[in-house]
């Protein structure tokens, strides 16, 4: 990007909306997968909560929620034994302390990829500010070339035609 | 855009139209990536577990159990193909990528050769 203190031409305010467009595009994209992220880890911390819970009840009954509000008393037969969707659409029977070492593994790498990834919107939206301020600058230069009679006011123009 | 030459016009539309098509295509391979390294990280944990041990695979809407080396397999099977469907779009990706830089530097020859033009865009 050209230096901020330079003159700025309509080509280049032009390429420069563009860039804002597309990198406001990428931004949102960021914060989908961060939100997507964020969900994912906020899920894997209460099923660990929930298989540690079970393992603490005194006889494995629980509440399952069966939509709409309403739950069913039901007893869980085996707490020590968890059905583990490993990726891919396999599924995996694993101790419930396996289970919860995976979830557990899962999280920290959630959250590193949280990190990464709110980073990159980080560095993302400042070089939008960026350019945003450089295009602000574009106009404020139009605007006063235009003030100082260089060429006839747009608006004026306008109201004239009218 | 009026002092633009329809030539030039032509040749911009078409960059957005192949800048498009990379976005997709893009997209689609980072799908198909994550979705071949969950399949060989589902290998990896299926590695460590006993021959015997309890495995589910979906079947349409169903879970259904299956033996460990079946799953292996399908897994396999599976990344085989998700690697076949990404070097195929690294070559479509890669030949619109040739296009794009064409038609880049055909529209900016054609632009600062003709002073003054994009500024009526």
């Amino acid at each position: 990007m050209p230096a901020s203190t330079d003159a700025i031409d309509q080509r280049e305010l032009l390429a420069l909306e563009q860039h804002l467009k597309q990198y406001g595009q990428q931004a949102e994209i960021f914060a989908s997968q961060l939100e997507l992220l964020e969900n994912g880890r906020m899920e894997a911390l209460a099923a660990v909560e929930a298989l540690q819970g079970l393992l603490e009840s005194d006889d494995g009954t629980v509440l399952l929620q069966i939509g709409g509000g309403a739950s069913v008393r039901v007893k869980i037969l085996e707490t020590d034994k968890i059905l583990l969707n490993i990726g891919s659409d396999v599924i995996v029977e694993r101790t419930n302390k396996d289970a919860v070492e995976f979830l557990k593994d899962r999280i920290t790498e959630m959250e590193a990829s949280e990190k990464k990834v709110a980073e990159t919107l980080e560095k993302l939206r400042a070089q939008m500010n960026e350019i945003a301020k450089r295009i602000e600058q574009g106009y404020q230069q139009a605007v006063a070339a235009e003030q100082a009679g260089r060429m006839p006011p747009v608006r004026a123009g306008r109201e004239q035609d009218e | 855009m009026n002092n633009i030459s329809p030539k030039v016009q032509n040749q911009i539309a078409m960059l957005q139209q192949v800048q498009q098509q990379l976005q997709t295509i893009l997209t689609q391979k980072a799908q198909y990536e994550m979705a071949a390294r969950e399949a060989k990280r589902a290998q990896e944990e299926i590695a460590d577990l006993p021959d015997d041990a309890a495995m589910y695979m979906s079947v349409g809407s169903v879970m259904m159990q299956k033996k460990k080396d079946v799953v292996n397999t399908k897994l396999a099977e599976k990344v085989e193909t998700l690697e076949l469907r990404i070097k195929s779009l690294e070559k479509q990706e890669k030949m619109l990528q040739g296009k794009f830089e064409q038609l880049q530097g055909q529209i900016k020859a054609a632009l600062e050769g003709k002073p003054g033009a994009p500024s009526a865009a």
